[in-house]
């Protein structure tokens, strides 16, 4: 273990020793919170790589690694989202492991539907979006609140705003496509 | 009382346990906070489809990657069974837990005494969509659900401890399909109880709260209760490398209702005009529960594809997901239930179906 963390050096920073463990640990959830995002895995995996070389950098507590993990992944995708890099790449290549499509009118669809979500999430206040996802990657009131700093009761009300603001971003462009 | 902020209403759709009692207690009582519940409800459903994701990761090829430091290229890795499945197989008598839920809106009759009314014999295809699954009726909305027992799905030693906490004949696998080696792991879950009351008030209220009226419920239908049953059961899941079952193979007793005196018919066809339950479902569940031995099973049309076959003589639904990785034969007899999934294809689970001693 240690030798290998070791090897995980980007311009001679030294990394964490804990930083295997965590990785095995939370790899599968960073990854699924930056899907949610970015509608595909490959970019997914590439968010989750700067994630964790980010983490390994950092003296972040082990407990508070999964919360810390997370809101980096949310973040960490929707610049990507915003900086609009590689989504052409991405729309360029359909069923990128995320679906595998029967027919190409469904690829069509499927690929519409993600570019709609991203546009909408990349127009959300970004608290309201980091809140959303998190939510959504299955994270509780208290592990969004505490990675938000925002009390549960205003998870609630955050969460609120964004799910109404997403289908109304979704539904406008619903009808004028 | 003050209404409960529009954040609080979203947080009961969650965690019901983190919002207070007398905010609970308003909202169940109070049309506008259940009109606003509704909504808070409907925009969740759209977010949660909309940011769905069915990803699986390979940690070890990612670890190396992220040691080497190299550029994104990753070897390529077999389609990603749909999550939906995994958790299906993972917990056949969930599954069938949650068939039970459906079963509620058709098998709901009247009081007293148990009466088995509703025996599943045949099992029939309901193509739902998402959007119907979402619209389902909440039986919160017509009265109380009460779970009586849970299943607690656990693992056990083997096929005779299975059989023995069960009570059911453990299916044998004839021959393995090929890609399919080893021993399987056993679980088994306990039967579920739960029992319903229906209450007319509620039922008016979530009516007027969806702006409509309720129909007038048969005499005796206020304050009856339904029991509703599903299990014991077990699955045999034989793992690949990844944790993903390459083979299923589970056995249940069939989900059952049990009521009194008021015609199931009768019963059935109050409770399928309920507001809440898509006109186009409630025709398909009329359609085929009128023998009150066929069991609806919700099939989500996005993700699945359903056929006809035949198992030892009995008729059987098979289920294809889309993408092809994933196919599932279910039939029932005698009261039982028995289904083979896998990441195989149509024919191997009906091979490996047909096969079972």
């Amino acid at each position: 273990m240690a030798p290998a963390a070791r090897r995980v050096e980007r311009g001679g920073a030294p990394v964490r020793a804990d930083l295997e463990q965590v990785f095995r640990a939370a790899y599968a959830r960073v990854v699924g919170v930056a899907a949610r995002v970015l509608g595909s895995r490959d970019e997914a995996e590439d968010v989750a790589q700067e994630v964790f070389l980010s983490f390994g950098r950092t003296a972040v507590p082990a407990a508070e690694a999964p919360g810390w993990l997370s809101v980096a992944a949310a973040h960490t995708a929707l610049n990507h989202l915003r900086s609009g890099r590689r989504r052409a790449a991405r729309e360029g290549r359909a069923g990128d492991g995320l679906t595998v499509c029967p027919d190409v009118a469904d690829a069509v669809v499927t690929l519409d539907e993600r570019r709609r979500v991203r546009a909408a999430l990349a127009r959300l206040p970004r608290k309201h979006a980091v809140a959303l996802v998190l939510r959504h990657s299955g994270l509780s009131y208290a592990e969004v609140a505490a990675a938000l700093d925002l009390s549960p009761g205003g998870v609630g009300t955050t969460v609120r705003r964004a799910e109404s603001a997403l289908r109304e971003e979704l539904n406008r462009h619903a009808s004028s496509d | 009382m003050r209404h409960p902020t529009d954040g609080t209403l979203r947080r009961l759709l969650d965690e019901p346990a983190g919002v207070a009692d007398a905010d609970r207690e308003h909202v169940a009582g109070c049309p506008a906070c259940l009109s606003g519940l509704a909504a808070a409800r409907a925009d969740a459903a759209v977010a949660a489809g909309a940011l769905s994701t069915e990803v699986t990761t390979d940690v070890d090829a990612a670890w190396q990657r992220l040691t080497a430091g190299t550029a994104p290229s990753r070897p390529a890795v077999p389609a990603a069974p749909r999550r939906r499945w995994r958790a299906a197989l993972r917990s056949p008598v969930i599954a069938a837990a949650g068939v039970v839920v459906l079963l509620a809106g058709a098998g709901a009759a009247a009081a007293a005494d148990w009466l088995p009314i509703f025996r599943t014999e045949r099992i029939a295809p309901v193509q739902l969509t998402q959007a119907d699954l979402v619209a389902l009726p909440d039986l919160s909305a017509y009265g109380d659900l009460r779970i009586a027992s849970e299943p607690n799905v656990r693992p056990v030693a083997g096929a005779s401890t299975a059989a023995q906490l069960t009570g059911l004949a453990v299916p044998r696998v004839g021959e393995l399909p090929r890609g399919v080696t080893g021993e399987p792991t056993y679980q088994v879950g306990d039967r579920v109880t739960a029992v319903f009351t229906f209450s007319a008030a509620k039922a008016a209220q979530t009516a007027t709260a969806a702006g409509t009226t309720l129909p007038t419920p048969p005499a005796g239908l206020d304050g009856s209760q339904f029991r509703l049953t599903a299990g014991p059961g077990m699955a045999a899941v034989w793992s690949e490398a990844r944790g993903v079952p390459a083979l299923v193979v589970a056995r249940a007793v069939a989900p059952a209702a049990y009521s009194s005196g008021v015609p199931f018919t009768e019963a059935r066809d109050y409770l399928l005009k309920l507001p809440g339950l898509p006109e186009d479902v409630a025709a398909q569940l009329r359609a085929f529960s009128g023998d009150g031995k066929t069991l609806p099973l919700p099939v989500n049309s996005r993700y699945l594809t359903s056929s006809s076959a035949e198992v030892g003589g009995k008729p059987a639904t098979v289920l294809t997901s889309r993408d092809g990785v994933l196919a599932g034969v279910v039939w029932a007899d005698a009261g039982v239930i028995t289904a083979v999934a896998g990441s195989l294809s149509a024919d191997e689970v009906l091979s490996v179906a047909r096969e079972l001693r």
